[in-house]
């Protein structure tokens, strides 16, 4: 509630804001239905107990009236009844002048002077109380009268005696008695004259319509002495009252009373009036009880109504309560979840769905607010580009799954390198920014980078198996490597391309210079696409030859670029390229058919049959049209697929074990041979080695480089050496570049070398003579060949 | 009242018969009324008709209370007891509004008062009427 003593010196808005929020509170829909329920509760009740008592005042004016109306009535009729009897009994005592008593009535009677028989008995009585006269008869019984009160009162009395209820000795009939006296015969003693009626007579006019089965009609002298009253149809006479109790001051005209009749016990709305001319009172009375039953009835039906009503109102506002309550709640609800919705929609516009960072968009939106903030403090800001290092490889191989997981993992782990301040954002595919605000020098960036190298460095555990992953980060700083941000981007950009070529796994800073370089290598991709319809590309083949012979066993070819104006391009300078865009897949097929194609040539020139090496890279390796495409080139060619090697890096194998051995497995079902290439410089495990079914495995040239001098090369070379001869196969060495190197490996019983010590790389045509000459050399040398 | 009257009515004319020769019902032979019908009897002895049926006015005439003709006829052809005759006549009487029938002493009173009236309608014994002289003046009526 407000206390009006609270609000000291509030203004007019507190008012009407109080106001406003109470007005608001009501139009609630609880309250509004309480609100409502009671005013109509209050309604029905307020009706309801209104008609009750209207009905119970009607019923008790009903009541008053009628008795009042019911006793003027009995009144008229009980006064004109005793004014007839005390006719009757003047006219008698007159009529007695000088003649037999009985002979007078006689007279009167064949007169019609006399009231009907049926009721009345007319009687005259001698001083001793001997009836003497009467008419009709009387009852031998009753023949004297002396001790009645009538006929002794008659003496005393002047004006006609209203004689107490008797029974008639003969009939049993309860009468009353009304008496006079006559004049004084000659002999000086008094006759009386009485009229005699049968007691009913008095209250014949009770009508059970108005005065009910319990109401009282009586006449009551005023001796205290009921004459005869009736209550339904029972009668009693004679009955003593309190007569002051019963007509209190209730004179001439007085008003009907709600009292109990002391008689009965009976409340009652009751008159009692006093004659005016007679010694009597009339008692008129409508039980209250009875005459309240009918409006009493009435009462109980309309509570129940009215209690029938409440109930359907409670029942009733229970159920919309409950209705506009649930209507409420999932209205909330709804807002509620459009809420929800809009802030996931926002959320999602601008947050990555896999990890949870920002996306691009969100992403340069801060970059933007980072650049403001620089410019307006004057502060540095970097800006570090990410790339995962062959994620498309783990991505084929391992499936999406995996993929998702590591990036998901690399946001994590990205966040926990970098401060709160610091922004990470997921651009698309495997690239990711950092960004790093309020920078004073670039050391400080440099240790953020190598954070992050050494937390991706951790190992990855993904579909239950651990892997490594490298990641390549360029880094721009503004404002000197750019004043808005898409200089700023695309220099980091550059600056990231930059590390992925100088190795990978390493981070680099933009330099003016790269963008040349990069100039450079967006031309060279761009004329990549065109040279293998130009014909650009050329194999050179390098020989292998057996150790302990020197004779010619194989070549190698290997890939080189013809560019028209930048002139012979090294596979280290494009290859990576190919791998990105995929173009190695088409540069491998003319790879296949080129090497299977010449071979097949220099055999039918006279050539022995020469095994051919081809490189495979990762990404030609995982190619769905692999085993096509070197079926077709053998088939194309006709060269026999024993001549074939396919040399593939120990790197390449490792990541999904499965899918490689089950492609070896393919390769080697079509008959071709498959090499391990720069063995010992990935980091495959011994154990797995023997599950891959290989023919050959070519020592890395860093192993042969330092043979001489490093007696780690040489045990390391000589495990090599070991391990092949354990599995069967055949062992190359790479890079052999000296006598001492091949005289070593020949101890060591390497199986061929290959390297400048024996053959350059060279094109087809110096190939050709080159081995055509070293044929003809042993074939002088032995010449059983 | 009326209810049990009226049952107690039927009862007794069941069991007594309609028309008693005990006693009859009678008229002057100037009245032209042949017959009635018992409940039109019971009004007029009643005091709820002073008409006849045509009309034409009629004076009920009853015989002392006590006398054999007049016990006789209130049980037979009224069905009423003494005391219902009583009641009724106490209330009509009380509240004004009528009188009941004169009475006369006996047969032969009866008899002559009703020989000289034209409007008078009357009841005596069967044995009188057969006895006496006055066959010529009086008309039986019959009740149904």
């Amino acid at each position: 509630m407000i206390k009006p003593d609270d609000r000291h010196g509030h203004s007019e808005s507190d008012d009407s804001a109080v106001i406003r929020r109470w007005l608001h509170r009501l139009v609630e829909p609880v309250v509004l239905f309480t609100v409502v329920a009671l005013l109509v509760l209050g309604v029905i009740w307020g009706t309801t107990l209104n008609l009750v008592s209207m009905e119970r005042a009607a019923a008790d004016r009903t009541a008053m009236a009628l008795v009042a109306d019911t006793a003027d009535t009995y009144e008229a009729q009980v006064v004109r009844a005793l004014r007839e009897i005390d006719t009757t009994l003047k006219l008698v005592r007159y009529s007695l002048d000088g003649r037999p008593a009985q002979e007078a009535l006689e007279e009167l009677r064949s007169r019609d002077m006399l009231p009907p028989e049926l009721l009345f008995t007319v009687s005259v009585a001698d001083a001793r109380g001997n009836v003497i006269a009467s008419s009709p008869e009387v009852d031998p019984s009753e023949r004297n009268v002396a001790e009645y009160d009538y006929f002794q009162r008659a003496h005393e009395e002047e004006g006609m005696v209203v004689g107490l209820p008797r029974r008639n000795r003969g009939t049993g009939e309860w009468q009353l008695f009304f008496s006079r006296h006559a004049q004084v015969q000659d002999g000086g003693l008094a006759i009386i004259v009485a009229v005699s009626v049968h007691a009913g007579y008095f209250v014949s006019g009770y009508e059970p319509e108005v005065l009910g089965g319990d109401g009282i009609l009586a006449l009551l002298g005023n001796d205290g002495i009921f004459r005869v009253k009736r209550t339904g149809d029972v009668l009693t006479m004679g009955t003593p009252v309190d007569y002051a109790g019963v007509v209190g001051d209730g004179a001439v005209g007085g008003d009907a009373t709600v009292k109990v009749n002391p008689w009965d016990e009976t409340r009652r709305y009751t008159v009692a009036r006093g004659l005016f001319e007679f010694p009597l009172t009339i008692v008129v009375g409508l039980s209250e009880e009875e005459h309240l039953a009918a409006a009493k009835q009435s009462e109980r039906t309309y509570l129940w109504y009215a209690t029938l009503a409440s109930l359907m109102l409670l029942a009733v506002v229970t159920l919309l309560g409950r209705l506009s309550w649930r209507l409420q709640r999932s209205q909330t609800r709804i807002m509620e979840e459009r809420v929800a919705h809009a802030r996931r929609v926002e959320y999602l516009a601008f947050h990555d769905n896999l990890t949870g960072l920002p996306n691009r968009a969100y992403f340069t939106r801060l970059l933007t607010q980072g650049m403001q903030q620089s410019r307006r403090y004057g502060k540095r800001l970097a800006l570090l580009f990410l790339d995962l290092d062959r994620f498309k490889a783990i991505n084929d191989s391992l499936g999406h799954d995996a993929g998702d997981e590591l990036l998901q993992e690399m946001g994590l782990r990205l966040n926990a390198s970098v401060r709160e301040s610091d922004i990470v954002a997921r651009l698309g595919g495997d690239e990711f920014v950092v960004l790093l605000p309020e920078i004073t020098d670039a050391s400080q960036v440099t240790v953020v980078a190598d954070k992050i190298l050494a937390a991706v460095s951790l190992p990855f555990t993904l579909v239950a198996q651990e892997f490594r992953v490298t990641v390549s980060i360029g880094i721009a700083l503004f404002p000197q490597d750019g004043e808005d941000e898409q200089t700023l981007m695309k220099h980091a950009d550059v600056a990231m391309y930059h590390a992925k070529e100088l190795g990978k796994n390493n981070a680099q800073f933009y330099s003016e210079k790269l963008s040349v370089d990069s100039l450079e290598r967006l031309a060279l991709e761009s004329s990549m696409r065109k040279a293998l319809e130009n014909d650009e590309f050329r194999l050179f083949y390098q020989s292998k030859q057996d150790m302990f012979t020197g004779r010619v066993t194989g070549m190698e070819a290997l890939l080189r670029w013809q560019h028209p104006d930048l002139g012979l391009i090294a596979p280290m300078q494009f290859i990576p390229l190919a791998e990105e865009n995929g173009l190695i897949v088409p540069i491998g097929r003319w790879v296949f058919n080129t090497a299977c194609r010449q071979n097949v040539e220099w055999q039918a020139q006279g050539f022995p049959p020469l095994s051919i090496a081809v490189n495979l890279s990762a990404r030609q390796f995982l190619d769905d049209h692999l085993l096509q495409d070197i079926k077709n080139a053998l088939n194309e060619s006709g060269m026999a697929p024993e001549l074939l090697e396919l040399e593939i890096t120990e790197s390449m194998m490792m990541p999904d074990m499965p899918r490689t051995v089950r492609i070896l497995k393919d390769l080697k079902r079509m008959g071709v041979r498959i090499a391990i290439d720069d063995f010992g410089t990935g980091y495959s495990s011994l154990s797995k080695l023997k599950e891959f079914p290989l023919d050959t495995i070519k020592i890395d040239g860093s192993f042969i480089q330092d043979l001489v001098h490093s007696a780690e090369d040489r045990s390391l070379t000589e495990a090599i050496i070991e391990l092949g001869k354990s599995l069967s196969l055949t062992v190359v060495a790479e890079g052999v570049e000296s006598i001492e190197q091949a005289d070593y490996l020949r101890t060591h019983s390497c199986d061929q070398f290959q390297g400048f010590f024996i053959n350059i790389p060279m094109p087809a045509d110096e190939f050709e003579a080159s081995v055509r000459e070293q044929l003809l050399r042993l074939a002088d040398d032995n010449p059983s060949d | 009242m009326r209810l049990t009257s009226s049952i107690l009515g039927l009862l007794l004319s069941l069991m007594v018969g309609i028309a008693s020769a005990e006693v009859v019902v009678v008229v002057s032979v100037q009245n032209p009324v042949e017959a009635l019908s018992q409940a039109e009897l019971r009004d007029i002895y009643l005091g709820r008709m002073n008409r006849l049926p045509n009309g034409s006015a009629v004076t009920p005439l009853d015989q002392r209370e006590g006398s054999a003709a007049h016990r006789t006829f209130y049980r037979e052809y009224m069905a009423q007891t003494p005391a219902q005759i009583k009641a009724h006549w106490s209330r009509l009487i009380f509240t004004g509004r009528g009188q009941p029938p004169r009475s006369v002493a006996d047969d032969s009173a009866m008899a002559d008062a009703v020989a000289a009236s034209p409007v008078a309608l009357g009841y005596l014994d069967s044995a009188y009427l057969d006895s006496a002289q006055v066959g010529d003046r009086l008309r039986v009526v019959a009740i149904d």
